[in-house]
């Protein structure tokens, strides 16, 4: 019995040895033409420019422009919530209106202008590294860096001096696609405030911070996100009026081709990283929290032979 | 595994020895998709097609990577990877038939001809039989063809939110020009 089942078992492998002769040739030519193939990059880690407050690692590709607009509510609940104020939606906390060009496939320039301050911001965001298939390169690597302006008399009379009203970031953003579902950043960042924001004794003209970020996809087009950002101030950490919160945001993600939208919830006011990691008073525990949402559309100006009378994607 | 690794190392290997001579191969096989909906006509191209031709047997095998299919627009491009064809789980679509008419190398002309097999495609393999011709010119072969490829058939999904954009079929167009695989040998 034994034997005859070896028998059987020998005679089906020489069979199937046989049967692969019959058509490897070509095979085997193919996989001699396929060998040495340049590992291929990871697309896509992120969907767009931004999650709810961090800048991804994603950068807008050559002659595309990225619009941006940016909402954030009032408090929903707490002494300004509630249905007095149909739950923070009667105010706004920070609107941001952005444009992020790219100048290349790994640089793009970026101007936006938000509410919260009144702040003008000019920045530039340069891919370094991307993470590839084979892990050789196991994470992507862009640098931003940005600058603000203050134009106008905000929260203080003291822009005597004009450079006062300068404010500077420097982050890098390092990202790692962990599946078609999951990615998951961290951005070391540097904040400099000329005048020191918010502009109270013993506050800090610089310190940085370290903001983290995953995106957890349940559709092809639709994704959960989430962003924490810590500020490493001893002035922020001890001071007790005003108390300071760390920003956390939680939201949905949805893309609809030439659109990214994200609704989300949020403890900081500000949507400026000049802004809200330098200024974050409000608590989810007091109910401080908004809804919010951003708006991304991407427009193409490459060469384009076609779809001249049809529309943009 | 790794004793089956080394078995189709072992195999692969003594194969390569005996190939029969006669192979032709190309390296940069042209191929193309067009899309044409009611709101947006979409355009892509590839130059980095493999294809092996067996003319003793009839034998025809395409490779492509799905990366290497270039869009006008890249955010088109991310989303064809990313959302329709999923080229990190499938970075490939391939083709592995036969022609079905006998092609002889050593005589000049133009021929039509079927070409039957395998489109694997998404990860979805689907037996097709596409029209071709093939043309002979003192050694050298060059095939073209153009045939339609249903995006249901493979499983490719495209959202209702987006159907006036992305058709339903896509034409796709395949032209190779070969020689002889010993020549290309390093």
């Amino acid at each position: 019995m034994k034997k005859a089942f070896l028998f059987f078992v020998l005679i089906l492998t020489l069979g199937i040895a046989r049967a692969q002769t019959d058509t490897t040739a070509t095979d085997s030519a193919m996989n001699m033409l396929n060998e040495g193939e340049k590992e291929e990059s990871v697309i896509a880690t992120f969907k767009a420019s931004r999650l709810i407050y961090s800048q991804t690692t994603e950068t807008v590709k050559k002659n595309n422009l990225n619009f941006l607009v940016i909402h954030r509510f009032g408090d929903i609940g707490g002494s300004d919530g509630g249905s007095s104020t149909l739950w923070g939606l009667d105010n706004s906390s920070d609107i941001y209106i952005g444009f992020e060009y790219g100048i290349s496939d790994k640089l793009d320039v970026q101007f936006g202008r938000s509410k919260f301050e009144q702040m003008l911001e000019l920045g530039l965001k340069y891919a370094i590294l991307k993470q590839t298939a084979d892990n050789s390169k196991p994470f992507a690597l862009t640098v931003a860096g940005k600058m603000g302006l203050k134009p106008y008399k905000v929260t203080t009379e003291v822009f005597d001096d004009y450079t006062n009203r300068l404010s500077y970031m420097a982050q890098a953003i390092i990202a790692r696609k962990f599946s078609s579902r999951f990615s998951l950043q961290i951005s070391p960042t540097f904040i400099r405030n000329n005048l020191p924001f918010p502009f109270i004794e013993g506050n800090e003209q610089q310190f940085f911070a370290l903001s983290a970020a995953a995106r957890y996809k349940f559709t092809k087009r639709m994704g959960i996100v989430v962003d924490y950002s810590h500020p490493f101030s001893s002035f922020r950490q001890n001071s007790n009026s005003p108390k300071f919160y760390d920003p956390l945001a939680v939201g949905i993600e949805i893309e609809t081709g030439g659109h990214v939208f994200t609704i989300d919830f949020a403890n900081a006011k500000a949507i400026s990283e000049l802004n809200y990691l330098s200024d974050t008073e409000s608590s989810w525990g007091k109910g401080q929290f908004r809804f919010g949402f951003t708006i991304s559309r991407m427009f193409s100006f490459g060469p384009n032979k076609r779809n001249k009378d049809k529309s943009n994607y | 595994m790794k004793h089956l690794l080394v078995i189709i190392a072992l195999v692969a290997g003594l194969i390569k020895d005996d190939a029969p001579a006669g192979l032709y191969a190309c390296k940069n096989v042209r191929i193309t998709l067009y899309s044409s909906a009611p709101l947006e006509d979409i355009e892509a191209e590839s130059n980095a097609g493999k294809s092996v031709f067996n003319p003793a047997t009839g034998e025809l095998a395409f490779n492509v990577a799905i990366r290497s299919f270039k869009f006008p627009k890249s955010l088109m491009q991310e989303h064809f990877n990313e959302n329709y064809m999923e080229s990190d789980k499938y970075p490939q679509a391939s083709f592995r038939g036969k022609i079905n008419e006998k092609i002889d190398v050593n005589a000049n002309g133009s021929f039509p001809v079927t070409v039957s097999g395998v489109l694997d495609v998404h990860g979805v393999k689907q037996n097709r039989t596409v029209k071709g011709t093939v043309n002979v010119n003192n050694g050298s072969v060059s095939m073209s063809s153009e045939f339609m490829v249903r995006c249901a058939d493979h499983n490719i999904e495209i959202p209702k939110l987006v159907f006036k954009k992305i058709a339903e079929t896509i034409k796709m167009t395949v032209s190779a020009t070969y020689s002889p695989l010993n020549n290309q040998a390093k």
